[in-house]
């Protein structure tokens, strides 16, 4: 879901750059407040993690193999969509200019499509679901799956609106493709929960929601 | 991609022309080519500036005194998902063309378009060239490089103090994940192994990923302490000196941009 830069006109790069941008700041000033300000390297830490979290292999069910995005899981663990923000923000300026994962000018969108979609997805999902249903796992399965179900549903849209990727089949391919693979997003984002429930609770910010 | 992280920063730390300059030149001269080649119109102008920029990126390639094995590897590392991107477009219409003709039809109704074709080429120009600066830049500039520089082109110490503990331990990580990857090896596991159950496989993979986010967070805590110890505080900033740019460097930046702008200004404007 790395979008390369040659799939959006500068322009348009811009606008989601902006876009980002506002987030971000929104993401340091969380950091700032809720953490405290000295607190931050933790986080910078937590990002370097989900940097080798992304590395892993996940087997796909018809052979082939993806990468869990984790932006749900950082905004669930840490209790905030704006942790998903942060974190995804570094990772993906590491692999836009390191790696060439990802574009510079499609950074913006990229950043919006995965941590900030996937933080606030992940996080207000994962709440909603909490206060229905009572079962955290249950709530972490479903909003990791719409986390990176939607990312890839607004990934279409914004390549359609550039013009290089048809709406319907952007639609189809991109949106039947991660939502299988969202469900597998959403089973380990479930699995790495209770892991962390039943290891360190206190690292949970609302560790009474889940249970072990 | 974690895989490359030593590969590249081992080239990174060779010694060269290229190397020795001034990362923020690196950075700047490598923003330009891409808002460059990205900026001009998807028409046939992308293959004229794409031979330009890339001419320009053979040219300091080869003052880098890297091999081409070693550009070879890193684009073939990133091709797949820009290339599927790419393929694609040769069967479907795009709103560049007002018509479009076919020279093939495909079993299905799928039909290829010559101007699908031509867009398709102009997006691998654009990609390539685009890739071919960022290579360039990660192979002949050490990250701890990119970070001071980026400090000194004006990144907020807000953004830059976590930018600079995550990029130093995705080397830690880096480790973690090559000895869980041993580990996995040992006990014979592979998550891609079909013979296995399904479920068993992402169970286990999940507990992977909840110990490698303890692990980080723990790393994160005791980081925070030891640089508590150290005198860090609500005001702590990364320390990012001043450094003026040499005359030769100065005349390197001045030379590409002027390179990147004139041709793509020419180029855009030759009818």
């Amino acid at each position: 879901m790395h979008i390369p830069d040659f799939m959006f006109p500068v322009a348009q790069g811009l606008v989601y750059w902006v876009i980002a941008l506002i987030f971000i700041v929104l993401a340091l000033r969380w950091a700032r407040h809720s953490m405290g300000e000295e607190k931050v390297p933790l986080v910078a830490v937590l990002a370097a993690g989900i940097f080798a979290i992304q590395a892993l292999n996940i087997p796909i069910p018809w052979g082939t193999s993806g990468h869990m995005v984790g932006a749900a899981l950082a905004a669930i663990v840490l209790g905030s969509p704006f942790a998903g923000v942060f974190v995804l923000t570094l990772v993906l300026l590491v692999q836009g200019v390191i790696f060439g994962d990802g574009g510079i000018i499609a950074m913006g969108a990229n950043i919006i499509n995965m941590g900030v979609i996937g933080g606030f997805v992940g996080y207000y999902g994962y709440v909603a679901i909490m206060g229905v249903t009572k079962n955290s796992y249950a709530a972490a399965f479903i909003a990791g799956w719409a986390s990176l179900f939607l990312s890839a549903i607004l990934c279409a849209v914004e390549l359609a609106i550039a013009g290089t990727f048809p709406l319907v089949l952007g639609l189809t391919f991109m949106g039947g493709y991660h939502a299988v693979i969202g469900l597998i997003e959403g089973g380990i984002t479930a699995v790495a929960l209770y892991l962390i429930a039943s290891a360190r609770p206190d690292i949970l910010e609302h560790p009474r929601a889940v249970s072990t | 991609m974690i895989d490359d992280l030593y590969f590249i920063e081992k080239h990174a730390y060779k010694t060269s022309i290229i190397h020795r300059l001034d990362a923020r030149v690196k950075l700047l001269v490598t923003l330009a080519a891409i808002v460059a080649i990205i900026a001009m119109p998807y028409s046939t102008k992308v293959y004229e500036l794409g031979a330009v920029l890339f001419a320009l990126v053979v040219v300091l390639w080869a003052c880098s005194r890297l091999s081409p094995a070693v550009y070879i590897r890193r684009l073939a590392l990133i091709m797949p998902f820009g290339i599927f991107l790419i393929g694609f477009q040769m069967f479907v219409k795009n709103p560049y063309y007002d018509v479009f003709h076919p020279i093939a039809a495909l079993p299905f109704g799928i039909e290829v378009y010559a101007e699908s074709v031509q867009f398709a080429s102009i997006l691998l120009v654009k990609f390539i060239v685009s890739i071919s600066f960022i290579i360039l830049l990660s192979s002949t500039t050490r990250m701890q490089d990119l970070l001071e520089a980026s400090g000194r082109l004006g990144l907020p110490r807000e953004f830059l103090l976590p930018l600079g503990m995550m990029v130093r331990y995705i080397f830690v990580f880096a480790d973690m994940f090559g000895k869980i990857r041993s580990a996995m090896d040992t006990r014979c596991f592979d998550p891609l192994d079909r013979t296995l159950p399904y479920r068993y496989r992402l169970r286990q993979l999940g507990y992977t990923v909840g110990m490698i986010f303890i692990r980080s967070y723990e790393q994160g805590e005791r980081t925070y302490t030891s640089m508590l110890c150290r005198g860090y505080g609500e005001n702590a900033c990364l320390h990012t000196g001043r450094k003026p740019l040499r005359a030769g460097e100065v005349s390197f930046f001045a030379g590409s941009l002027a390179l990147i702008v004139l041709s793509t200004v020419l180029i855009y404007l030759h009818p």
